[in-house]
């Protein structure tokens, strides 16, 4: 009989116990589990979890992708773009789109918050806001598109990031791209399921987003604390069926 | 230093009250007043729900971060703002309650992991030498939309980061 854990939240499901509470007596095997079977706390997939061994072992192997020359360079000159700083010190620029600006305003305005500074974190926002009304709406978005886009980020450039994050042990870095990538996965997840099963399986069910890293937890309450950043509850903001 | 209440977490025991050398948390507002405050963190550790703390009026500069950890954040950042404006689409075009739900919350989401990387590739503090920079360049922008008081007041209102 193995254990299994879950990679987000650390939700451990032991095959010997099972979870008799929602009909899966004890005894029932991990392969036995429906393939549509998600983590009781977090919603994750069956994907996210990995096999607990006797002597634990690290998840991932070092990556041995080498970060490809073309992300090293910086972004090329966009029509829209707005120039900021590079952000590593020196008087070098990047350019941004208006969409990246706003959010760059928005999280700088989370700072504000954080010192408890109101008026500098509105002036932000009114900055952030100027940045989002100058995006060029997308046409033919689809959710095809989304899930490229999804799974081109998990292959490519979270690995690059993870790679030179770790190459450098930078720890803030690390940090973010823990939590980010983890929530990119129970999205991809989400969003797999979505597709296959339709809107109806969210039908019964209330929609949270955690507002520190993203995390989004489909069910009836929140859990007590975010499964992936660990924020407590009250951070987790209910979206509205409008 | 000055001490600042987290109202969410004071339970009124008032020892802070008690044990403050300037009235400084005597206010009907809820919060400490600022202009009294001394900094001593009396407060801090009279409070029996850890409601108080020392908020330093100067940050240290900020960490640095490698040219490599930038590049490869925003461009996973990148990623997260394309994304954003994909689910704001499939959200504003949504006729079923349920997509355009699912969709605001994804849209909420990307937004959220950008502005947490952006955080970790220079941007943490808004006093930082980048935000400052940032504000200056954008005082060129001569869009007559463009809420220029917003960046001028900010360069006033956020202290400098010491060197």
């Amino acid at each position: 009989m193995a254990k299994y854990e879950c990679t987000t939240c650390n939700y451990v499901y032991d095959e010997n116990v099972g979870i008799p509470n929602s009909g899966i007596p004890a005894g029932t095997k991990w392969s036995d589990l429906p393939a549509d079977w998600t983590c009781p706390v977090c919603g994750s997939p069956k994907s996210m979890f990995r096999l607990v061994m006797e002597k634990d072992q690290p998840v991932m192997a070092a990556k041995s992708a080498v970060i490809s020359a073309t992300k090293k360079a910086v972004m090329p000159f966009q029509e829209d773009g707005v120039a900021v700083p590079a952000g590593y010190g020196t008087d070098d620029l990047r350019k941004l789109t208006n969409a990246e600006v706003a959010a760059l305003c928005s999280s700088l305005a989370k700072g504000c918050e954080k010192q408890y500074l109101t008026d500098e974190q509105a002036l932000f926002l009114k900055l952030s806001a100027y940045y989002q009304s100058k995006v060029v709406p997308i046409s033919e978005a689809t959710h095809a598109k989304l899930l490229e886009l999804i799974n081109k980020s998990l292959a490519e450039d979270f690995s690059d990031a993870k790679l030179a994050a770790e190459s450098e042990k930078d720890r803030g870095a690390l940090r973010v791209l823990t939590w980010s990538s983890k929530v990119t996965e129970i999205l991809q997840g989400l969003i797999q399921r979505y597709d296959d099963k339709g809107a109806a399986l969210f039908e019964h069910t209330n929609v949270y987003v955690c507002d520190i890293c993203g995390f989004i937890y489909i069910g009836d309450e929140p859990p007590a604390i975010c499964p992936v950043c660990k924020v407590p509850s009250l951070k987790l903001i209910k979206v509205e069926r409008k | 230093m000055y001490a600042y209440r987290t109202i969410r977490l004071c339970t009124k025991d008032c020892l802070c009250l008690y044990v403050c050398p300037t009235g400084a948390t005597d206010t009907e507002s809820g919060q400490v007043d600022f202009t009294k405050c001394i900094g001593c963190g009396m407060c801090v550790k009279s409070c029996p729900n850890h409601a108080l703390s020392l908020v330093p009026e100067q940050f240290p500069v900020q960490q640095l971060h490698h040219k490599d950890v930038c590049d490869t954040m925003f461009a996973l950042a990148k990623d997260k703002s394309e994304a954003e404006a994909i689910c704001h689409a499939l959200a504003a075009e949504a006729k079923d309650p349920i997509e355009r739900q699912f969709m605001t919350a994804f849209e909420m989401s990307f937004r959220r992991q950008a502005e947490d990387l952006y955080r970790e590739c220079g941007y943490m503090l808004p006093q930082s030498a980048n935000a400052r920079q940032l504000l200056t360049l954008m005082l060129e922008n001569n869009d007559s939309a463009f809420p220029l008081e917003a960046a001028e007041q900010l360069l006033a209102k956020l202290q400098v980061q010491s060197k």
